[in-house]
């Protein structure tokens, strides 16, 4: 198993004035095809260990934040955050992260095609017909041409998949890609998206929800445990493996 | 380069998608610069033809001699060598020089004054012909108004005199040459080569005058002395230094002095004033366009956000609101453009004749228009840089989850 995310003793404060809410990973190691799901209520700091583990999100502290892409070069990233090296890390972050949000995200003046295409003009990838096939399985392809405004909520998450899949990413990353939608489409979306994971060997780290007991077999949780520190002044997160 | 032109496109796109939200902003950029620049074309029109009157209308720049004088061949010719002086001709005595004209299509018979004229005549500016001899005369407006005629007619001139007791007439045909402007005189004036003056001076004072064959006495003297003329400054500025001079030769004069000076001060004034209400109109300008694109800039946050995330640099991303704003102060500088000359034509073709002003009241100059261009695009792009560098500043994560 290769090891694509190892962090140890990584810190993101969120303190006004001493109060506030403070997120600790003692130890985490995510290996390559491995898929994970964070779980805790809303407020304990699954996003924000999602956005750090996506590089958009400076950490505070670390000891140890490496990122070793399947495909490419290892790299030291709470280096690269001290250094404010803003644009490697965006470089990074568009070759091998694809990050759907809790709100898909979509520009809303680009049609559903140009959405999920942007990341590959960006790349410099070729428009081959892997648009096509993608946006065929996650069941989209007669919205192609429409605005993001014109689309239900699952439409606009599954082109959300779509855009955050289509350059090929090694790692996705969904932050409760499924929060807003009934359970019934959240889970067959994520049914489509898993199928999709498994086809094209990607490593899946996201926020859990109703549908992840369905994958319970195929999903590695990191629990998360909470407690109130300083005298009650700061809310301490700390995710374990 | 990929992302350069990535960047145009989206920024366009966006800007496109959100014509209503753009059409505002346009909106809003051409209401302040319109009124500006109309402001300006009055400024500038105004102040414009003011001076261009003022040194177009040869009444200012005119001096007048007080009183009679005795002025020979060679002071006028010292004169009319001079580089400030721009027409100077002689006058004769004012009660020689009237003449009784009387043409076919007019029954009256006209008391005309008699001035010499010659080229380069400020009043007669814009005329193609002068009097060659004495048998060519152009009328003042007025005159040829009274007489009922036009250029080409050939009328008949006549001078009388008590002499010896005896009344005497001589009769003249002229040819109507040419009228003179309106602006020129308002008095029944006709202009005429020197030497008919000279002549009816002569026959008036009951000499001979050989080349018309009117009798009188032969003329003992050659030497010829002039009472008065008629003398033009080059421009206005120059009207002080002539005064001066003429007035160290004794000669008494008036002119428009107190007048041009006057003028001179309401134009500095009218400047200093004009300028004042620009540079606030600029600030105001600024600061309102700022802000509306500083707002924007902020409002766009989120969707600034999710380009850091797919990949854009924060650099490149900052030139996503400096184009849009770009675009705003491109459109909204085109149509305070239209603006612009629908009122300059308003005010040109209805308001400027109202006020008896045969120029255009309210106009600019291309070069105008493009300082307003610079001045919007510069403005936009401060704001939206100020903008758009704390959109790149933040990390990519808060933009996401503030709204």
């Amino acid at each position: 198993m290769t090891v694509i995310y190892s962090l140890k003793n990584v810190v993101k404060e969120r303190l006004i004035d001493g109060v506030g809410f403070r997120l600790v990973v003692p130890r985490i190691q995510i290996n390559a095809r491995e898929n994970i799901a964070l779980i805790g209520h809303s407020g304990c700091g699954k996003s924000t260990l999602l956005d750090l583990l996506a590089l958009i999100l400076r950490p505070d502290q670390d000891e140890e934040f490496g990122l070793h892409p399947v495909d490419g070069n290892s790299h030291d990233i709470g280096r690269l955050w001290q250094r404010d090296r803003q644009g490697v890390l965006s470089q990074i972050r568009k070759q091998h992260i694809g990050y759907v949000m809790q709100s898909g995200g979509l520009l809303p003046y680009l049609t559903v095609r140009e959405n999920i295409e942007l990341p590959r003009r960006l790349l410099g990838l070729p428009d081959d017909d892997s648009i096509k096939s993608l946006s065929r399985v996650l069941g989209i392809d007669r919205q192609l041409d429409k605005l993001p405004g014109l689309l239900s909520a699952g439409e606009r998450q599954r082109a959300a998949f779509a855009r955050a899949l289509s350059h090929r990413p090694s790692i996705l990353i969904a932050d409760e890609p499924t929060s807003a939608l009934d359970p019934i489409t959240a889970q067959k979306i994520m049914a489509v998206v898993m199928e999709v994971i498994r086809g094209l060997k990607i490593t899946l780290i996201t926020a859990s929800h109703d549908w992840a007991h369905v994958y319970r077999m195929e999903l590695r949780t990191l629990k998360q445990e909470a407690e109130a520190v300083e005298g009650g002044k700061v809310y301490q997160s700390r995710f374990v493996d | 380069m990929a992302q350069l032109t990535n960047i145009i496109r989206l920024s366009f796109r966006d800007y496109s998608h959100e014509w209503r939200m753009s059409g505002c902003f346009v909106l809003a950029l051409a209401s302040v610069l319109a009124p500006m620049m109309i402001l300006f074309g009055l400024k500038f029109g105004i102040v414009s033809s003011m001076v261009q009157d003022l040194v177009e209308n040869p009444l200012n720049r005119e001096i007048r001699p007080v009183g009679s004088g005795r002025y020979d061949e060679d002071w006028i010719e010292a004169y009319r060598n001079r580089k400030d002086v721009a027409f100077i001709v002689p006058r004769t005595r004012a009660l020689a020089a009237t003449i009784q004209l009387k043409s076919e299509t007019s029954k009256r018979i006209l008391s005309a004054e008699l001035l010499a004229t010659a080229e380069g005549d400020p009043l007669l500016r814009g005329l193609k012909r002068m009097p060659q001899d004495y048998y060519q005369v152009i009328l003042s407006q007025s005159a040829a108004n009274k007489l009922k005629v036009t250029a080409g007619d050939v009328i008949d001139a006549s001078l009388s005199r008590q002499f010896d007791g005896k009344r005497d007439r001589v009769h003249l045909p002229v040819t109507v040459i040419d009228i003179a402007n309106a602006a020129a005189t308002s008095r029944n004036v006709a202009f005429v080569h020197l030497d008919l003056l000279i002549a009816s001076e002569l026959f008036k004072d009951g000499r001979l005058v050989e080349d018309l064959g009117w009798e009188g006495d032969r003329s003992d003297s050659l030497q010829r002395f002039y009472p008065s003329f008629r003398l033009y400054a080059r421009s206005i500025s120059d009207v002080e230094t002539l005064v001066g001079d003429l007035e160290r030769e004794g000669v008494r004069v008036n002119a428009n002095v107190a007048e041009i000076s006057t003028v001179q001060s309401i134009d500095r004034n009218l400047a200093v004033i004009f300028w004042i209400i620009a540079c606030v109109g600029a600030l105001g300008f600024s600061f309102s366009l700022g802000a509306s694109l500083w707002a924007n800039v902020d409002r766009k946050r989120r969707d600034l956000s999710v380009l850091r995330l797919v990949g854009f640099k924060s650099g490149r991303i900052i030139l996503f609101p400096v184009l849009q704003a770009c675009y705003t102060a491109a459109l909204g500088w085109l149509l305070a453009i239209l603006v612009y000359l629908a009122f300059e034509y308003l005010i040109n073709y209805f308001l400027a004749p109202r006020l008896n002003l045969h120029r255009a009241l309210c106009f600019l100059l291309a070069e105008h228009f493009l300082w307003a261009l610079a001045l919007t695009v510069t403005v936009a792009i401060l704001a939206a840089l100020i903008g758009g560098i704390r959109a790149a500043r933040i990390e990519p994560a808060d933009g996401l989850r503030d709204i």
